[in-house]
């Protein structure tokens, strides 16, 4: 046998084949959970509780991807973009300039609306509008080369239309459009935890047409609430599926496994 | 298996701290120094004292005292404080002071993950080319913890320092170490230095 022969190194991903290309997220931890990062033009659905760190991580997806040269957009759907901007300017990885250069791009869902003119009284979008929401969207992603977009939140927009089909019909369209344009997605998913059980989604539909999904959630210990991540499901790579322990810290979002005997063990999810 | 030193005769500061360098001499990363309750907290702040004098950048890892008590034991044996920093799980608890720059503060003794997340953030910072953490105390958590958590992060606390090659202290107060943590840690260390 050559040297050559016996000195190769045997691949140990089951996988084989040839890996997507990644968008890496750049937070300390994520990447290595999701060997490397989101393959590019995955449409993730960041599903979590209130107050599990959805937005944080999202806006520091965001942030890292502005800061290595990307030009990424955010859509603000629950709260007004200047709200959002002045909660920005407390996280220590952020950086005014990048929105000044157009790097980092922040819009209101409602002016996007107002200028569409699909502002219903009754919240609920039509067939038509929600053709021009979607048209709306795929002109800013095409006009200004966004490579990373987050939804804050998708929920929000399920609420306004009318039916699972309706919801259906929108992710998948919305994923088409973005995944043709090679822009990597995260939609905000909120969640709640009835009996123990925390669900992917309000309406059930999105964590089905989604290409990810990544779990966010808050673990009591002792009276403490501990914020936790899980990668559920990762189109195109192979990942970690244990949970992990996510953390604000001066630098950004931080990720170390959690302790196996020290979760509740009663927590489920569907 | 570790190898206990001496086991039986309360060992002087001196002799400690001659048994530490000389298993950080020989390549150990991980120690468990168990001492009495007695000098418990005279011999740990003299021990990181003589390794900072040695030129060692450290990390000192609180549980059962605030750091600024520590910095201040510390400042009186005249040691060099400037590459040391602190993880401190007692102040933000009892709501003392959490301005310190040198010190990373965790909100809970209970978040246990926090403590290897802040090491990691501080290790960083370490200018010296050699390094240690000292863990005050592993007894200070089991009032938090429950055995099993205790024991699995000690476990995991212990080899992510070994992937780090930073040589930790695991220090234990000798009457308060039941055997089952006591064989845990002799496991675990590559030596057990004290009683």
């Amino acid at each position: 046998m050559a040297k050559s022969d016996v000195t190769k190194p045997i691949s140990l991903d089951p996988r084989g084949g040839r890996p997507r290309e990644k968008c890496m997220t750049y937070i300390d931890g994520v990447d290595r959970i999701l060997n490397g990062g989101v393959p590019i033009g995955n449409i993730v659905l960041l599903a979590g509780t209130v107050g599990s760190g959805k937005t944080t991580l999202a806006m520091e997806f965001l942030i890292n991807g502005a800061k290595n040269g990307e030009t990424c957009c955010y859509i603000s759907v629950t709260e007004p973009s200047s709200k959002m901007l002045s909660n920005l300017q407390t996280y220590g990885f952020f950086d005014d300039s990048l929105v000044k250069e157009g790097k980092l791009n922040i819009f209101d869902l409602t002016v996007i609306n107002d200028r569409l003119g699909v502002e219903r009284l009754d919240g609920t979008y039509t067939a038509k509008d929600m053709e021009a929401l979607l048209g709306a969207f795929e002109d800013i992603v095409d006009e200004l080369g966004i490579t990373r977009l987050v939804i804050d939140s998708i929920t929000a927009v399920c609420y306004q239309l009318p039916d699972k089909g309706s919801i259906r019909n929108f992710i998948f369209r919305l994923s088409q459009f973005l995944t043709t344009f090679g822009c990597t997605t995260m939609l905000i998913s909120e969640t709640i935890v009835d009996s123990n059980v925390q669900t992917y989604s309000i309406f059930g539909v999105e964590e089905a047409v989604a290409d990810g999904v990544v779990l966010m959630g808050n673990i009591v210990r002792q009276g403490d609430l501990l914020r936790s991540l899980q990668v559920v499901k990762m189109r195109g790579t192979k990942h970690s599926r244990a949970r992990h322990l996510i953390e604000l810290t001066p630098v950004g979002l931080a990720v170390v496994p959690l302790l196996k005997w020290g979760q509740d063990g009663r927590q489920a999810f569907t | 298996m570790g190898t206990r030193w001496e086991a039986g005769v309360h060992m002087k500061i001196a002799d400690i701290a001659k048994n530490v360098i000389k298993s950080i001499n020989e390549g150990d990363t991980l120690s468990t120094i168990s001492l009495p309750a007695s000098t418990f907290h005279e011999h740990t702040v003299k021990l990181a004292s003589v390794l900072l004098n040695k030129k060692l950048g450290g990390i000192y890892v609180t549980t059962s005292r605030p750091s600024s008590h520590i910095t201040a034991e510390l400042e009186a044996t005249k040691a060099d404080l400037s590459d040391l920093y602190f993880v401190d799980l007692v102040s933000m608890t009892v709501g003392g002071n959490t301005t310190d720059p040198r010190t990373l503060f965790v909100e809970s003794p209970t978040m246990l993950e926090s403590i290897l997340l802040n090491i990691s953030l501080l290790e960083r910072r370490l200018r010296a080319k050699r390094r240690f953490v000292m863990f005050d105390s592993v007894n200070g958590l089991s009032i938090y913890s429950d055995p099993k958590v205790l024991r699995e992060f000690i476990n995991v606390l212990g080899n992510s320092m070994r992937i780090k090659e930073i040589y930790s202290m695991l220090m234990t107060v000798t009457e308060q170490t039941d055997e089952d943590l006591s064989s845990a840690l002799d496991l675990l260390s590559d030596r057990v230095i004290g009683d």
